[in-house]
């Protein structure tokens, strides 16, 4: 009850001294709505990092034939039965995709080049960057098609043209070099040069027809999952399903992308913490001027039998009040920030140096509302353990002195 | 025969003042029977708030023994001292020192939840108190938006609305001109003799000493006179 009273008494002091309360507000608002903008950012990266990771052909899983990944041939590839029978809940799921992925050096009439040489089927696709290419030309018809739709820096590199042909030379099933002539049906743009000049795509059957002696090999199934949260209990369940394979998860197999993307958090953390640090000592400051300034108020509340505890509750209860208004305005500016740059900030001309951070040429800012709530609470802790110093300086001095400044 | 509300034996203060000692009160002996309304009065510095203070419990005295309501003040703690204001002291302070975002009603109600005593309670406790004060129409108006003398009277009311032993004033009328300083008195004066309130009030106003049944007067520290 006398909660309620000094509840109250909190919220009318905060109406009362307004003009002072006013400036505080201003600063916490903007320290906790720059936070937000800028951890959005940060978290936009973050997501930028994942799905980059995920769609480059990755996935959330991968399940490869052991050995693969330190001899990436046909000699260490799969026979799966497709489509595949993936365990648990179907609704985990976004798609899969299944494909061989062969080193190859491919050499045109000009220049030679190495890259990966992709044979995929092209609906299966919808799960990886594929899906979103621009294509000059035309794409892949199918898991048949015989043709290549190479990247426009590899083209480029190769000078080459849509309808040229270009010979591509892999490692066949039986370990011997294959040359494989082709025709360039189309040629992509994908968001950075990397991709481009890595990835050779051509249909899944013909490459088996060509470079397996027709056997239904390939070297990977890639599964994309709708949630990253449920990856680590799907990773356990698939692993038991395919116990003779080599079953990863994408922080696996891009490790420098999964090194980047969780210290994401504590990056956002200690942002947060220093900003909240500096502002904690403004309120501090703040808090204890406004006490001083009301001191006699205090000591007159004490010498009418209101003991200290009281005295430290109303003053915590007055300050935690104040940043939570600041807290809750500095959430909806930070909110507002966010929709204002909803659309994204081109980074366009550092796209290039960008890509290998995981960072889009559009970086769009992503808001959580665990880190809205996670903001929210911690700035309140803040407030309140900041409270308990300007609360403190108002009980030692005793009642009379305050009664008598 | 009546009891003792106040009683100081050898009652002793200094003071430092650089490295000077000050003796604000030297061996002060008085008691204060229930329903007494006496003045404290001297000059400044005769140490007539010091005492005020100490028989509060807001002020620390170096010797002798001070007791209120039977309660021994010598040795007890800040947290003991402050139960022992709320349970049994009430105050008025020569600048009202209401709560200014609270209204009358609220104010006078405040010290009632320190207390813990229930809502209705305190509601049905303090309407009637400020009524009885002659504030009934202002039960809803904040201290700045009274007069001096309506926000002394809101200040008695919180003291008076808990039933206090002992009710100390220091100087409660010098922020205010004669006419209210008369309403104020005899509005005191009828608190002391239909509620046999023990009233103590440390002043230097002629007018205040005229309206106390008891004058002790304070002269360096000592008391001077008894009357």
């Amino acid at each position: 009850m006398a909660l309620a009273m000094l509840l109250k008494l909190s919220l009318r002091n905060v109406v009362l001294y307004r003009r002072r309360n006013a400036f505080l507000l201003i600063a916490i608002s903007f320290a906790v709505g720059g936070v937000t903008v800028s951890n959005a950012l940060i978290r936009g990266w973050q997501n930028d990092m994942l799905e980059m990771a995920v769609a480059n052909l990755t996935g959330h899983i991968k399940v490869q034939a052991p050995g693969f990944v330190d001899d990436p041939s046909l000699a260490n590839s799969l026979t799966l039965a497709l489509p595949p029978i993936l365990p648990g809940d179907a609704r985990l799921y976004q798609g899969w995709a299944a494909r061989i992925r062969l080193p190859a050096v491919v050499m045109s009439e000009r220049a030679t080049r190495g890259a990966q040489l992709v044979g995929i089927d092209p609906q299966q696709e919808a799960i990886s960057f594929y899906r979103d290419l621009s294509i000059q030309g035309r794409g892949l018809a199918g898991v048949e098609d015989r043709s290549l739709l190479i990247g426009a820096a590899l083209a480029d590199a190769l000078e080459t043209k849509v309808d040229r042909r270009v010979v591509i030379m892999v490692q066949g099933a039986d370990g011997r070099t294959r040359e494989m002539g082709y025709r360039v049906a189309g040629i992509y743009d994908a968001p950075g040069e990397l991709v481009e000049k890595m990835f050779i795509f051509t249909g899944l059957e013909a490459l088996q027809q060509r470079a397996a002696g027709q056997r239904p090999l390939i070297s990977e199934l890639s599964i994309v999952l709708h949630e990253e949260s449920n990856r680590l209990s799907v990773l356990q369940a698939v692993q038991e399903a395919y116990p003779d394979t080599d079953v990863r998860d994408w922080q696996a197999l891009e490790p420098q992308f999964a090194e980047l993307y969780n210290i994401v958090d504590s990056v956002m953390l200690i942002w947060f913490l220093l900003t909240m640090t500096a502002l904690a000592f403004g309120l501090v400051n703040t808090l204890i001027a406004a006490v001083m300034e009301r001191v006699r108020e205090l000591g007159m509340l004490r010498a009418l039998g209101m003991g200290r505890g009281f005295v430290v509750l109303q003053v915590v209860i007055e300050s935690v009040c104040i940043m939570s208004i600041g807290v809750a305005l500095g959430l909806l500016l930070g909110v507002f920030g966010v929709w204002l740059l909803a659309d994204g900030i081109d980074l366009t001309a550092f796209s290039d140096g960008l890509e290998g951070w995981g960072i889009r040429a559009r970086l769009v800012p992503l808001l959580a509302v665990e880190d809205l709530v996670g903001y929210g609470l911690m700035s309140v802790l803040i407030g309140f353990i900041a409270s308990f110093f300007p609360a403190r300086r108002a009980v030692k001095i005793s009642p009379l002195m305050a009664m008598n400044r | 025969m009546k009891q003792v509300v106040v009683r100081c034996q050898g009652l002793c203060r200094t003071y430092q003042q650089g490295s000077v000692p000050v003796h604000a009160l030297q061996s002060v002996d008085l008691e204060i029977a229930e329903g007494e309304f006496t003045s404290l009065s001297g000059p400044s510095g005769s140490g007539k708030s010091t005492l005020l203070n100490i028989i509060g419990g807001l002020d620390k005295f170096d010797q002798g023994r001070v007791s209120v309501g039977g309660v021994e003040l010598g040795g007890l703690r800040e947290s003991q001292l402050s139960a022992l204001r709320l349970a049994k002291i009430g105050f008025v302070f020569q600048a009202y020192n209401l709560i200014p975002v609270l209204s009358a009603l609220e104010n006078v109600a405040f010290i009632l939840q320190l207390q813990g005593v229930g809502k209705r309670e305190q509601r049905v406790r303090a309407e009637q108190m400020l009524a009885d004060l002659g504030l009934a129409d202002m039960l809803h108006r904040r201290p700045g938006e009274l007069s001096g003398g309506q926000q002394q009277r809101v200040a008695i009311a919180r003291a008076m609305v808990t039933n206090p032993v002992l009710l100390l004033a220091d100087e409660p009328t010098a922020n205010l001109d004669s006419q209210t300083t008369a309403e104020l008195l005899s509005l005191m004066r009828d608190l002391n003799e239909s509620k046999g309130m023990t009233i103590v009030t440390a002043t230097h106003d002629p007018l205040v000493i005229a309206y106390t049944s008891r004058q002790v007067g304070l002269i360096d520290g000592r008391i001077s006179s008894d009357d």
